[in-house]
């Protein structure tokens, strides 16, 4: 016993060194990875410092003479074919809200396909389900469709099946399979140990593991990854659209062609708060899922206009 | 020798490292009908054990018999571990249906209203029949144990492995499960294999007795002189 002890205070014995590096080790790797990162800046640029300094007067200009004010006429109704809504619905014939419907349904179609897609190569892919000969194989198949940005994906399409929305669903499709693939085995590797042990030693076979196990048990993290997904896809969807895939993109892509700054930046400004506004959708669909409802929540728009901290110290004032 | 209603240990090693046993050498036969109750201090290799008898884990060396085969048929075998392996957002029928179907279906026939009257059974004989909905998450840690209890008993297994399943219950509901669990084993004439920290309960349920000590497992119970009295 008095040997163990012995042993055990010369290990533990601080030496003032160690004692500094236990300290600000975690500092000191930041600090470290910051000089490396100015350092690499400092090569790629070759010194060339300058354009940082100078880009918030270009950027002032730019905003000035091109983007501001935005031009609000892609909310009027386009000349062609005419406007048959009433009044207080005119604005559903504008360019900006044909975009904007085109660009939700083609990341609402391309996320349930892609969902339904990437699951089962995802059961294939996740390691505590299948042996590496398996999963392996499913990861880089995988990997492959992800390595592809959308953007890529979408010219390709274009050329198989020409302009328009379709080319956008498959492009959005397969990254989708891609990149919630890969979440999906995430979160299947995630599901504790103690519930497969309980199926493996009861005799379930891979396909009631997968459908009876896994899914209920991750079916909150999956359902969460869907709805990230369609975020990511309605804002992906402007980018594809300026190369024809359809969509919001495609009026952005055309203004941009002829230098009408302002009538993009109205889009962008459309987009924003279409992204605002699905932040918040999937925030309140997330929030049904959650294991443990947190009482007191702020309301739920207070997050739209505060941030979350401000609002609960507002809250307890109140209270 | 293969014998098709026990289940035998023969010099059998377990652990997660080759030059680190857990439990070395050991030899055991359990026999059909048999409560079998293993204790000992933490981390010297019960739970090893029981993941080794349910084939989650392969012995080290030596060889592991359950009923003649290598390991354990498709619902010849439940397994409760000590966090349970319940499904948390599925519903309590959900997590018996389980149980049940591995019992009594085959791997792609998953509809049987056999597996719906057994997990009804199962789930009104642990007292849960008003929970039948209720997703796992929502219940106390009493009645998780209960479902995991429940599990077991709709598939009626040949071996039920057991780790320390009647922790966390008050001591009506614990006498309630244990003498379920005991009317099975009893009436199918099943093998029971629980880790149990409380000698005092352990040698009230189980027939014999062993303590896993100095990577060995030792039986304490019957004892020797009890066995020829």
């Amino acid at each position: 016993m008095n040997d163990y002890r012995e042993d055990h205070e010369l290990e533990e014995k601080p030496t003032p060194l160690l004692d500094i590096w236990y300290q600000w080790r975690w500092p000191a790797v930041f600090v470290a990875l910051g000089v490396l990162a100015i350092f690499v800046t400092h090569s790629t640029i070759e010194g060339n410092w300058q354009k940082l300094f100078d880009s918030p007067r270009n950027v002032q200009t730019f905003f000035r003479e091109s983007l501001w004010p935005p031009d609000w006429s892609v909310l009027e109704p386009q000349a062609y074919p005419v406007c048959e809504e009433p009044d207080f619905l005119q604005f559903t014939c504008s360019t900006a809200w044909i975009g904007v419907i085109e660009t939700l349904k083609i990341a609402f179609v391309a996320t349930i396909f892609g969902m339904l897609i990437s699951y089962p190569i995802a059961l294939l892919a996740a390691e505590n389900l299948s042996p590496p000969s398996v999963s392996y194989p499913a990861r880089a198949f995988l990997a492959a469709f992800r390595s592809l940005p959308s953007i890529l994906w979408a010219i390709l399409f274009v050329i198989m099946v020409g302009l328009g929305p379709m080319a956008g669903i498959m492009a959005m499709t397969l990254y989708t399979v891609g990149y919630l693939g890969k979440l999906q085995y995430e979160a299947i590797e995630g599901v504790a140990k103690p519930q497969l042990d309980a199926s493996r030693a009861m005799g379930h076979g891979w396909f009631e593991r997968s459908f009876g196990v896994i899914l209920p048990e991750s079916a909150n993290n999956l359902i969460s990854q869907a709805i990230f997904m369609f975020e990511y896809n309605f804002r992906h969807g402007t980018v594809i659209g300026i190369v024809g895939a359809g969509g919001i993109g495609y009026y952005i892509n055309l203004y941009l062609e002829f230098l009408q700054y302002d009538k993009v930046f109205a889009y962008v400004i459309v987009i924003f708060i279409v992204v605002l506004i699905l932040d918040l959708v999937s925030k309140i669909v997330r929030s049904m899922f959650k294991d443990d409802k947190q009482p007191n929540m702020p309301p739920w728009w207070t997050g739209l206009f505060l941030p979350a901290g401000l609002t609960k110290k507002l809250l307890k004032k109140k209270d | 020798m293969a014998d098709d209603t026990s289940v035998i240990g023969h010099d059998l090693s377990v652990g997660y490292e080759r030059n680190n046993e857990l439990l070395a050498n050991i030899s055991f036969e359990f026999k059909a009908g048999e409560i079998i109750a293993i204790n000992g201090a933490s981390g010297i290799g019960k739970t090893t054990l029981l993941r080794t008898l349910a084939g989650l884990l392969n012995p080290l060396s030596g060889e592991v018999e359950i009923f003649g085969k290598s390991k354990g048929a498709r619902g010849e075998i439940g397994y409760i571990p000590q966090r349970l392996g319940l499904i948390r957002h599925a519903s309590v029928y959900h997590n018996v249906m389980l149980g049940a179907k591995a019992g009594h279906t085959s791997e792609w026939f998953p509809f049987s209203s056999k597996c719906k009257v057994l997990t009804i059974e199962a789930i009104e004989s642990v007292g849960l029949s008003h929970k039948l909905r209720t997703p796992i998450r929502k219940l106390s840690g009493g009645q998780q144990r209960r479902v995991a209890v429940a599990r077991t008993l709709a598939q009626k297994p040949r071996l039920i492995l057991a780790d320390e399943f009647l922790a966390e219950l008050d001591e009506e509901t614990l006498n309630a499960v244990m003498q379920k669990v005991l009317d099975y084993v009893r009436e199918s004439n099943a093998i029971m294999v629980l880790v149990e920290h409380d000698f005092e309960r352990a040698t009230q349920m189980a027939d014999r007795l062993f303590t896993a000590e100095d990577n060995k497992l030792v039986e304490i119970f019957p004892m020797e002189d009890e066995v020829n009295e």
